[in-house]
């Protein structure tokens, strides 16, 4: 390398522009870089790094043990059924939230009578607070004093003892989960039916479709992008469910609905098991990662299905 | 002109910073017992100008996180209270000041105190904190249920054979569930069998906090008692908690603090009694409540923070404290002196059982892994209560789990 040589040419007048402005647009985004960094990837990364120690968050030393927190985590029962709760949970939720979604949303696309009013009613649990919602919901499933059991009642239903029973608690949290995603689907399958054209419609009219036909061959297959969509974005909000179980179940009873968000809060927050709770919260992580994974591979990013 | 810089400089100087003292103090007692704080702390400060106290509120569930992270991160306030339960893992930081010296010097007399509430501060032969406020459980009951059923209202059940015959008895004739037990599990679960367990004449831990010792025959009898309650006299069942608050169940074990709220919410004549033990067997209750502490510092600050603890946690305060804010008395000198006797009598009747109680309150075990351990025998008592196991084999696998946990 001689120093009499002239700068290679390669950096075309573009590139050299674009060089140049890389320190005002590392300005304009330093704000977002800053406060992502601070509240968003540093802790991230330092989870991943204490997930390696047994740290009870009080101690100034922390004790190193590898894999060991990972290695715990799977051999431990709660952990197991953990999973398996949450993967109820999240897999009830998005089946029947989606289910029920096309349904309204089809309905609610008939020129109906008060069509808004019932849109904006199918709207209201999204955007209610889920731990005010949880709080009525546990008084709607008293066994005996709640409005679930007296509306049973009356058409000659004994009703379960919905929260403090093992067998039922689980699904009357997953009711909650649905009647508070269901509006949010209505509302993203509403937009996309109005991206039908009505020319299909009206072919399949005209070769003599009933409605079910036509909703099964002709609805259904054209918002396929819609409900891949919705389908990963309701598994991620399921599998991070927290603040339901927190209010209405608290995990039990006897660990019926002991989702992975509430087993995470239990381990750090009650018993003060930070790096045990940071292991957790990355294996959650990898779940959620590989289904999202595997979801945009089998739907192509959801261009097309 | 110069007399009059000589005397301010006179004024400037024994104002000097030098004295005076910034003190925080974190707790989380809100509404009366808050104010009942506030105007503690006022009336020392007027006793002690030089002495700025700043109470900071923290909601209950946030301060334990909030002293954490600031022991972490060396931003500790000069003292703080924190619930019994929260005390293991405080006193092992390293971060709180053994008192001992402090006591030593101010002659504080130990044996003044209920013995259960002090074994929280206890750390290596060191004391890290002393209690300042209790609360602990007994037996609430239903008068007019009582009554309804043909049974004396002043008469509550003594032992566990009574309260059983007792239950029945109103359930047959009333149609009320007898006795309301907190089976939802988790810590409610596990502070009230707890009391069945000591009443049984056993405990949760060994002496050393070793290792489990519930799984003890006294514990077996203990969890076969609520099983039969439950499942073959019928009196108590698995459901929801707030039975007795309405009316529907004639008995329940509660805490202090519902000599306070229960008058406000409910529309029968209430009746409280120490909670009973098995015939033969001296009585037992659980307890609750908070222990002062000071956080490392200089020490002109531990100084004036333990000056501001040794008055707050003299006799004649401690009595102006749980008269305002219905505590129970942490000190015998408080619970027998004249002042807080009447006080209870005449304003606060339903609270002398709770007071009694105190000199038979034990304390949950004082171990940092508390909360996973109670977690753990609760769903041993649920499986048990459930018909999901037997007693004597939920116990023995909760105990192993637990063994496993405090090694």
């Amino acid at each position: 390398m001689h120093a009499s040589r002239p700068l290679p040419l390669s950096r075309s007048p573009r590139r050299a522009r674009e060089a140049r402005s890389w320190p005002t647009a590392l300005l304009f985004l330093l704000p977002a870089i800053v406060i992502l960094g601070t509240f968003n990837v540093y802790p991230a990364l330092y989870s991943l790094y204490l997930s390696f120690f047994e740290w009870n968050g009080f101690t100034p030393n922390r004790d190193w043990v590898g894999g060991g927190n990972y290695a715990q985590l799977v051999t431990s029962p709660e952990f197991w059924n953990s999973l398996k709760v949450t993967a109820l949970y999240a897999g009830g939720v998005t089946l029947a939230s989606l289910a029920l979604g096309l349904l309204v949303a089809v309905l609610l696309n008939q020129p109906i009578r008060g069509r808004t009013f019932y849109r904006v009613l199918y709207f209201l649990p999204v955007i209610t607070p889920t731990v005010a919602a949880g709080v009525v919901w546990k008084y709607l499933f008293d066994p005996t004093q709640g409005a679930v059991n007296n509306l049973l009642g009356s058409i000659g239903i004994h009703g379960p003892n919905w929260l403090v029973d093992p067998k039922w608690a689980l699904l009357a949290v997953i009711i909650v989960g649905v009647w508070k995603r269901v509006g949010f689907n209505v509302v993203v399958y509403l937009a996309a039916l109005q991206g039908v054209p009505r020319a299909y419609y009206e072919a399949a009219q005209i070769d003599g479709a009933t409605p079910w036909q036509q909703l099964r061959y002709v609805t259904v297959p054209l918002l396929a992008p819609t409900t891949f969509f919705l389908v990963i974005t309701s598994l991620i909000e399921a599998f991070q469910v927290f603040d339901l179980v927190y209010v209405m179940t608290a995990g039990g009873p006897l660990g019926a609905t002991d989702v992975f968000g509430f087993y995470l809060y239990r381990e750090g927050f009650k018993y003060s098991q930070l790096g045990f709770a940071s292991a957790i919260a990355y294996v959650m992580f990898a779940l959620i990662f590989l289904a999202t994974v595997v979801q945009f591979r089998f739907t192509r990013g959801g261009q097309d299905a | 002109m110069r007399t009059l810089t000589a005397v301010v400089t006179v004024a400037l100087l024994s104002a000097s910073p030098a004295l005076a003292v910034d003190l925080t103090f974190w707790h989380y007692w809100d509404g009366t017992n808050g104010q009942a704080l506030q105007k503690l702390i006022d009336q020392y400060q007027k006793a002690h100008p030089g002495v700025n106290i700043k109470a900071e509120f923290v909601p209950g569930g946030e301060l334990q996180t909030k002293l954490q992270t600031a022991i972490t991160g060396h931003r500790t306030p000069s003292m703080a209270i924190a619930d019994l339960t929260n005390m293991p893992a405080l006193v092992r930081s390293g971060a709180l000041v053994p008192l001992d010296p402090y006591m030593a010097k101010s002659k504080v007399n130990l044996g003044d105190y209920f013995q259960g509430p002090l074994v929280y501060g206890k750390y290596q032969g060191g004391q890290y904190s002393l209690p300042v406020s209790a609360s602990n459980l007994a037996l609430f009951y239903n008068k007019d249920l009582f009554r309804q059923a043909g049974l004396d209202p002043n008469k509550p059940p003594r032992t566990w054979e009574e309260l059983e015959q007792v239950a029945k008895t109103i359930q047959a004739k009333t149609g009320k569930q007898g006795f309301e037990l907190f089976t939802q599990g988790g810590e409610g679960t596990s502070w009230q069998w707890q009391v069945f367990l000591w009443g049984a004449g056993g405990d949760v831990l060994n002496k050393q906090n070793t290792a489990a010792a519930f799984n003890s025959p006294a514990g077996v009898k203990a969890l076969q008692y609520w099983v039969d309650l439950v499942n073959k006299d019928k009196v108590s069942n698995v459901a929801p908690w707030g039975q007795f608050g309405r009316g529907d169940a004639a008995m329940v074990m509660d805490g202090s603090w519902m000599t306070q709220f229960f008058p406000e919410q409910i529309d029968f004549e209430l009746g409280s009694a120490p909670f009973p033990s098995p015939k033969g067997m001296p009585p037992a209750t659980n307890m609750g409540g908070e222990q002062v502490f000071i956080f490392k510092g200089d020490p002109a600050t531990q100084q004036a923070a333990w000056d501001f603890i040794n008055w707050f946690s003299s006799t004649p305060v401690q009595i102006q404290w749980d008269r305002m804010t219905g505590f129970m008395p942490v000190k015998k000198s408080v619970a027998n002196a004249p002042s807080y006797r009447n006080w209870v009598k005449n304003t606060r009747p339903l609270l002398q059982p709770f007071v009694d109680s105190m000199a038979f309150a034990h304390p949950r075990p004082p171990v940092p892994e508390y909360a996973q351990l109670s977690d753990r025998l609760a769903q041993a008592i649920q499986e048990a209560v459930t018909g999901r196991a037997k007693p004597a084999d939920a116990l023995n696998r909760a105990a192993q789990d637990v063994n496993r946990l405090l090694k």
